[in-house]
């Protein structure tokens, strides 16, 4: 049954794939048809996951395509179900929303590629998370990565995109490589590049090559998934692409790594020693603040967004870490408990991601801007984006009862039962953690608080901002849906956690939904943990009787309430745009607090018209410096730069010359491999 | 406990936080004006205000979008919602299913975030500037806070606040734990800055350069004032009330018997209003600090939760 969907599910995404590019004429057309085959086809791809986390066993897929010693051997178990499942609900929104979007380039610019990448990048997700071989998914992690790589530099001529492309391109394939080294590790042991051997072997691997796997895998997935260090690519190649693919690549590749982390770390090298779990849990805490720190002084809408997915990336991390530590303790159901935890916080974190992304794409629609600084006064023109706008800035910034908090609430209750870990030195990391992901939180709700006030609120502060119109339907409905599943996932925690706890049974062992799980007094599910319980959805109905209570009681004392109009007073005169309150001076105060990490420039020149006394006009520069990139990577790509100077002198462009290295280089090989 | 209780607690637990409330404001601001040799406003004089604001019509701005109208609302539900959960007069708290403290201190941040939100829609500069210091404020003091009640959380082994409570009661032990002094410091540091006393705000200015959230609800009147008003101050009642029965439990009854809940109902007001009392001296004993001195209060605040906690492990 699940085989079948998901073979038609392909099969329906490359049909639809090479229908964008038949169309030469109509590509509208043939873009729609594409889009409207993806869209069915992330059905079928949901349909396939909920087959196979409703009970049903792995199922094995194995093709014999092009060359015959080479077999495509795909596995679908919960846990690729699972990302399945979170890939094709993101896919399926994001094509519709496409629909709509792609009205921006139809006449522009050849779009048939686009549709034909588009199809492509959406497949060779599935096919990453379903790969069960070394081979098979080092070919289709590399064509995910090409493709995304096309889609990022598809508005070419802009300088930006290219660098931005550049960079991602050179370091996803730094990723690779130690991916393929670590692969090959595993090789040697197991024999074979099956992942059903590599399970077999973890024993037989000496502990020193464990540890290097660990690290390979560590930074090789690490650069995919925009861990800090790591990130430098994120915030650059996210913004650069359309809003349409933005919102996969934030939304869903990068969980593509998680997956390989959990892969890895929870099948392939085990046991892990606590240590492992230690340093994910540090990189997972380093991501979430500095994201977020650094999302906090953008005022580019999809970059700030980009920064907060290095953060979301550090919170399921965060979860996965304490798994492994809670793992390698032996303490299996507190294990389970944290890997719910950071698996649903990867689809609430997919959902509420997208819908921003597919916001900000309307505001881009609509303004043809991504500056924050040039918005404002949006809510009274995109009256449905703002309040879309507002669910997703809620449910990131875990505020109930949407979905953010509660997975934000379940990290917490197993940071707190950290305290069952022998190592004092652990225990005391693990509430560190603790309070590193309730400073986030806060900067999270700053972030947002600046994201949605300064773009949808007050007056607008140009005419592009002024001039917006709401954008196709289309567009809106497909967010709408979203933003119900926010709104859902958050109301009604104990049904995802049911679903999450196939995966995290099937990895850990160990099925704790029971114990997490109970009835409360209105017969419906709650969610508890050996600390408390929690009923979000109690708790919405509570504030519903409230409000209506509190409506009623206002409405006894002063019956006929009226609100009159009048322009705000802003020390008697007219109110402009130029009074308002800006990004910059929303996030100034965090620049100044956190100067140590963030360094913010400052740039105040004046022009006087007498001069020392008279100011005729002043120009102000302030932003951040990263310092990854003064301090890491400069040096490291300056250290490249001069090192292939240096060697430069063997290319003499002489074909002579060159057939002689070829000869030298055999006979070395010949002498050291006999 | 039967299905009346369940029902009259909670009640009751509203009627004392929302009716309690603006009698708390009153009192520091009587107590105050004593001190500095005014006869001050009548103790009930915040009562007045709110009845006078409930009967008005509101004057909203032009530029102001639904988003203003719906703030006084979600924050005064957002409170009454935490009014439920904090074990006021008994340590039996029926809502307690609902949540624990972790939903609390979101709920506040519910709070927080649509009053932002309305600071920066009326397109004035004084609310935006309003808005940006409580949020500094408020996500400087979450660490500590989130800290100190981890500690008490692992001391007692709950984060239901109900829990809490009446395992401090019956293993009243549990309070000469060190850890616990550090985070009843910790928090009381923080309730400081949330609530906006001084020295981190000074609710009594209306003067832009010192202004936090007096700022934010510049443009708020009428019945919108009122609701935002009232949930301000019920917030002060309310983290009176979370440290009070957190960590001075003594006297809060365990049974749903009249006299019980009587003696718990006296002990609580003399708690609350010791807490007031010392409110006053603060306030009278220090001047504002400058903003950006704020975080080093604050940062000491989490200093002391961290050595709380590390103490709970390292000691036991």
């Amino acid at each position: 049954m699940a085989e079948h969907l998901f073979i038609i599910s392909i099969i329906l995404f490359a049909a639809g794939s090479l229908f964008a590019l038949c169309f030469y004429g109509w590509q509208r057309v043939g873009n729609y048809i594409s889009l409207i085959f993806a869209a069915i086809a992330s059905c079928f791809g949901i349909a396939t996951a909920v087959v196979v986390l409703s009970g049903g066993s792995p199922v094995h897929i194995d093709f014999h395509l092009l060359l015959p010693i080479i077999k495509y051997n795909f596995l679908l178990d919960p846990l690729s179900a699972y990302f399945i499942l979170t890939i094709s609900v993101i896919s399926f929104v994001a094509c519709i929303y496409s629909l709509g979007y792609i009205n921006l380039y139809v006449g522009k610019r050849d779009i048939r590629f686009l549709g034909f990448i588009y199809n492509l990048f959406l497949l060779s997700m599935l096919l990453v998370v379903s790969a069960n071989n070394a081979f098979v998914f080092m070919i289709v992690w590399e064509l995910m990565t090409f493709l995304s790589y096309f889609l990022v530099i598809f508005e070419h001529e802009n300088p930006a995109n290219r660098k931005a492309g550049l960079m991602y391109i050179i370091m996803a394939h730094i990723g690779s490589g130690l991916l393929a080294i670590a692969f090959f590790i595993m090789f040697t042991y197991a024999g074979s590049f099956s992942f059903d051997d590599f399970r077999q072997v973890a024993s037989q691997i000496p502990a020193v090559y464990k540890n290097i796997i660990f690290f390979l895998v560590l930074v090789g997935f690490g650069i995919k998934a925009g861990i800090f260090p790591l990130h430098l690519w994120l915030p650059m190649a996210h913004p650069a692409a359309p809003s349409n693919v933005s919102m996969i690549m934030s939304g869903v590749m990068i969980k593509t790594a998680i997956y390989g982390f959990i892969r890895f770390y929870f099948e392939f090298v085990t046991p892990c020693p606590p240590w492992w779990g230690v340093i994910i849990l540090i990189f997972g805490a380093a991501s979430a603040l500095l994201g977020i720190l650094y999302a906090l002084q953008e005022r580019d809408i999809k970059t700030m967004l980009a920064y907060s997915s290095v953060e979301n990336i550090g919170i399921i991390l965060i979860g996965i870490g304490l798994s492994m530590i809670f793992r390698s303790y032996n303490l299996m159901a507190l294990s389970s408990l944290a890997m719910i935890a950071g698996l649903y916080h990867l689809i609430n974190h997919a959902v509420f991601k997208c819908l921003l992304f597919g916001c900000a794409g309307n505001i881009y629609y609509s303004t043809h801007t991504k500056n924050i600084e040039e918005l404002g006064g949006l809510i009274k023109r995109l009256q449905v984006t703002a309040p879309l706008f507002l669910v997703g800035a809620l449910a990131i910034s875990a505020i109930p009862p949407l979905n953010g908090f509660m997975s934000e609430w379940l990290i917490f209750q197993s940071l707190l039962n950290g305290f069952n870990i022998p190592s004092v030195l652990i225990k005391i990391e693990t509430i560190i953690c603790g309070a590193v992901v309730a400073l986030t939180g806060a900067l999270v709700a700053t972030c947002f608080i600046r994201a949605f006030g300064i773009s949808f609120l007050a007056l607008p502060r140009t005419e592009h901002a002024k001039h917006a119109k709401e954008v196709p339907v289309i567009m809106y409905v497909s967010m709408g849906l979203l933003a119900g599943l926010c709104v859902f996932m958050g109301i009604f925690p104990a049904r995802i956690m049911m679903t999450v706890n196939h995966v995290s049974s099937h990895l850990v062992g160990i099925n704790i939904i029971k114990s997490i799980t109970a009835y409360d007094w209105m017969q419906t599910k709650i969610v508890q943990t050996n600390f408390t319980g929690i009923s979000p959805k109690s708790a919405a109905v509570f504030g519903l009787m409230l409000l209506a209570i509190t409506f009623g009681v206002l409405t006894a004392i002063r019956p006929r309430f009226a609100r009159r109009f009048y322009e705000t007073w802003t020390c008697g005169i007219s109110p402009e745009p130029r009074l308002e309150f800006t990004g910059a001076a929303f996030s100034r105060p965090f620049a100044v607090i956190f100067k140590g990490i963030l360094r913010p420039t400052l740039d105040v020149a004046k022009v006087y018209s007498v001069p020392n006394f008279f100011v005729k006009s002043m120009t102000y520069v302030g932003g951040v410096t990263s310092i990854f990139e003064s301090y890491l990577y400069t040096p490291v790509s300056n250290f490249v730069l001069k090192a292939s100077d240096r060697v430069r002198w063997i290319h003499t462009g002489n074909i002579h010359v060159y057939l002689a290295y070829i000869f030298v280089t055999l006979i070395i090989l010949i002498m050291f491999f006999r | 406990m039967d299905v009346a209780s369940k029902i009259v607690l909670p009640l009751l637990q509203l009627i004392v936080i929302v009716g309690l409330a603006p009698l708390v404001k009153g009192f520091i601001n009587k107590i105050e004006a004593r001190f500095q040799n005014r006869r001050g406003p009548s103790i009930f004089q915040p009562y007045y205000n709110l009845i006078k604001l409930l009967r008005k019509d509101a004057v909203v701005s032009e530029t102001a979008s639904w988003i203003f109208r719906a703030t006084p609302y979600v924050t005064f539900i957002s409170i009454l919602i935490i009014a439920l959960l904090v074990p006021v007069l008994s340590s039996t708290v029926p809502a307690n299913f609902t949540g624990d403290v972790i939903l609390i201190i979101y709920l506040f941040a519910l709070g927080r975030f649509f009053l932002a939100l309305s600071s920066l829609d009326t397109g004035s500069a004084f609310g935006g500037m309003g808005g940006m210091r409580e949020m500094m404020v408020s996500t400087m003091a979450e660490p500590a806070l989130m800290l100190s009640v981890f500690t008490v959380s692992l001391a007692t082994g709950s984060t239901n606040l109900g829990n809490i409570t009446s395992t401090m009661v019956d293993q009243s032990t549990i309070l000469l734990n060190p850890s616990l002094f550090l985070a009843f410091a910790a928090l009381a540091i923080v309730i400081i800055a949330e609530a906006g006393r001084i020295p981190v705000d000074n609710p009594f200015t209306h003067l832009e350069l010192t202004m936090i959230h007096e700022g934010m609800i510049l443009e708020f009147s009428g019945r919108y004032l009122a609701l935002i008003e009232w949930a301000s101050s019920m917030k002060l009642l309310l983290l009176l009330t979370i440290l009070v029965n957190t960590f001075l439990p003594w006297g809060i009854a365990s049974d749903m018997t009249f006299p019980a809940m009587l003696i718990s109902f006296a002990l609580y007001v003399v708690k609350i209003g010791f807490f007031a009392f010392l409110i006053v001296i603060l306030e009278m004993s220090f001047a504002k600090l400058r903003i950006f001195r704020v975080p080093n209060l604050l940062g000491t605040a989490l200093v002391l939760s961290i050595l709380a906690i590390i103490s709970l492990y390292v000691v036991g």
